[in-house]
């Protein structure tokens, strides 16, 4: 070893662990990385099993974070200078249109990669309990659709900062959906606006929510979704197999789990090792998992700064309330919701329903509470936890992956096949009079 | 975790003065205390959420002057601010929402080529203009009745009304009227 010690490697790696004790040692001890586990199994590990798709979404919010603050320093919360601020980000702040386009990009990969990630852990069964104690799965699953909807929510408050025409009317339709809510929708789009207008009130609000509050929760929540995974014994493709290894030996020891990644109650690692056969099925998370996040750091922030570089970010004329931009739309991951609300108004006899209830609240609650209750509704076998495409869970990603088919349906048709008025359009057609496709 | 100190409870026992029911005096101060902290936070979450709730709100009022009658030429006007169409026929004037029934865009008028008779609540009449919305595609008779679209009621009509001092029309925004209504000057 010490022959290999070249000055490069002295420089470089000097914290490199030499030995098992040093490698968990350095996670242990690290503020970064204490909330680790200090060895991982090579399946938690693989790009296959979760396209990193969870980390990738924290990377994400984490570039929003460093250049929003940035952004906060440059933009100005007030109807009359908010356009011509982010103007001046736009056009006169040095490097400032990459700061904006890095962040709008974020934001709408950030949604994206959200969404995917939802969808990998359904796909997976990753929200099903293995068979470690106090292992609680669904509650993260639950967190995960809470985080899903607090991402949704700052986008759409930092849709409305730019205050030009896109984002006034995007906000118009968005607070008067919850306007169509039963009850309580005329105080919530009151609070929500601070009025009745959407004015110098609702843009300060939307502002700090969108730059404190939100972020706030998304970090609060995102601190308890890792703490989870911990306690949870890792991702649920480890639990496969610790069920694996339950064949291969003797009766395994009730009170102990195979989990070296859960630092559950007062086990010992020693103790845990007993149960998983660590060379063949985990390494060390330092250096493996380490590296392994840089790369996906590496290419989350690449990824991101090149689409900043070819996609430009858009800034319509200054909000003007007299006149509606046409067609107007909604950010791409609202127009599903756009399709629905402009397809649902049922009229029974005398009596109409309004599509904003109905495609507005309706169907997104319903949505919604489906999601929360799924994990509770699952019976299929824990063998199908962590698996993708688990073989008795093949109904339920069935009808899981219909749905998910419908809303990428909708939203494609509310992106390319509307035009003027709403109408419908196939997407080499050109549109009657002369407006912009956003 | 075990531990073989005493515990807190135990450390307690010699300041018993035997209230009723198990109540110590250290006990019912350790309530005090708790309760009193707890409906501080309830209290003081109470008023940061109230401060949220404007007493005052400077917004347009809802009841104004939009100008003497004779500045309003035969046919339409629409008052961009109050996305309001002030319709003028002789002598006689009315007053239609520019603010979508569905989720309330602002609607466009479209002036038709030729007039187009159609039928609305069993009427039969003969339109010039009609109201579309750019959001999701509701259209709306020239009186205002939806025929397309997700719009789930009329445009809405307000009263008009003549101000006694100078003559003015008056655009009442919190008195809706039906479709019948005509201010004559
Ligand atoms: C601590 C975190 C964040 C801070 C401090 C922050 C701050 C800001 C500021 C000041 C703006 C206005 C400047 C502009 O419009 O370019 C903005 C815009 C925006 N933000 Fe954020 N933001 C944060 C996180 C997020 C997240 C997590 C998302 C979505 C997932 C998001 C989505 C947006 C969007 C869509 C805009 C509109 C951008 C545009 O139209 O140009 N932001 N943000
Ligand atoms: S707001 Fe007019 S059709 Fe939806």
């Amino acid at each position: 070893m010490a022959a290999e010690k070249t000055i490069w490697k002295k420089l470089i790696w000097t914290w490199k662990p030499e030995s098992e004790f040093e490698a968990g040692d350095s996670i242990v001890r690290n503020l970064l990385l204490h909330w680790f586990p200090s060895k991982i199994t090579f399946r938690s590990l693989s790009y296959r099993y979760s396209f990193w798709l969870g980390t990738a979404s924290a990377i994400l919010f984490g570039i929003l974070t460093v250049t929003g603050v940035v952004l906060m320093f440059l933009y100005v919360p007030s109807v009359e200078r908010a356009y011509a601020s982010i103007k001046d980000i736009e056009f006169a702040v040095a490097f400032g249109w990459f700061l904006r386009g890095l962040h709008r990009i974020g934001a709408h990969l950030m949604v994206a990669v959200v969404f995917l990630h939802a969808v990998r852990v359904f796909l997976t069964g990753g929200y099903k309990n293995g068979v470690a104690a106090n292992q609680n799965r669904p509650l993260n699953w639950i967190i995960g659709v809470v985080l899903l909807l607090s991402t949704l929510l700052l986008s759409f408050t930092g849709y409305l900062l730019p205050w030009d025409q896109l984002a006034f009317w995007a906000i118009t339709v968005g607070t008067n959906i919850a306007l169509a809510a039963p009850v309580v929708g005329e105080q919530t789009r009151f609070l929500l606006l601070g009025g009745n207008t959407i004015a110098q009130g609702a843009l300060i609000r939307f502002y700090v929510l969108h730059c404190v509050f939100l972020p706030m929760l998304v970090l609060l929540l995102f601190a308890w979704h890792m703490w989870r995974i911990r306690k949870d014994g890792g991702l649920a493709c480890a639990d496969q197999l610790a069920l694996d290894q339950k064949q291969e030996k003797a009766p395994p020891i009730k009170s102990k789990t195979y989990s070296l990644l859960g630092i559950a109650g007062t086990r010992t690692v020693h103790v845990e090792a007993a149960l998983v056969d660590e060379d063949r099925h985990a390494t060390p998370a330092s250096p493996s998992l380490t590296l392994r996040l840089l790369v996906v750091i590496l290419a989350t922030v690449l990824l991101a700064s090149l689409m900043t570089i070819v996609v430009e970010a858009p800034l319509e004329e200054p909000a003007n309330p007299a006149v509606t931009s046409n067609p107007a739309k909604a950010p791409w991951y609202f127009l599903w919701l756009q399709e629905l609300v402009a397809d649902t108004t049922v009229r029974v006899g005398g009596l109409t329903l309004n599509g904003a209830l109905v495609g507005g609240i309706i169907v997104p609650g319903i949505l919604v509470g489906l999601l929360l209750v799924w994990p509770y509704l699952d019976r299929s076998s824990v063998r199908s936890a962590g698996i993708w495409f688990g073989s008795d869970r093949w109904r339920q990603n069935i009808v899981f992956l219909i749905i998910v088919l419908a809303i990428l349906i909708l939203t494609i048709v509310g992106t390319y096949m509307r035009g003027p008025y709403w109408g419908l359009y196939w997407p080499w057609e050109t549109w009657p009079d002369l407006p912009r496709k956003f | 975790m075990k531990t073989t100190k005493p515990s807190p409870d135990a450390a307690r026992q010699p300041h018993t003065t035997g209230g009723e029911g198990g109540q110590t005096r250290r006990s019912f101060l350790d309530r005090l205390g708790l309760g009193t902290l707890l409906t501080a936070i309830a209290g003081q979450t109470w008023m940061m959420v109230r401060a949220l709730v404007p007493n005052v709100l400077y917004e347009p009022s809802l009841r104004f002057k939009v100008g003497t009658p004779d500045r309003f030429p035969e046919g339409v006007t629409f008052l961009e601010d109050r996305r309001l169409f002030i319709f003028r026929n002789q002598k006689m004037f009315y007053a239609i929402s520019g603010v979508c029934t569905h989720l309330g865009c602002t609607v466009k008028m479209i002036q038709l080529n030729q007039p187009q008779k159609v039928e609305i609540r069993g009427k039969l009449t003969e339109e010039r203009w009609e109201f579309h919305c750019p959001c999701h595609g509701s259209k709306f008779y020239a009186e205002g009745t939806p025929y397309a679209g997700p719009a789930p009621t009329p445009l809405a009509w307000y009263r008009l009304e003549v101000a006694a001092d100078d003559g003015q029309l008056i655009v009442n925004l919190m008195e809706p009227v039906n479709q019948d209504f005509r201010l004559t000057v």
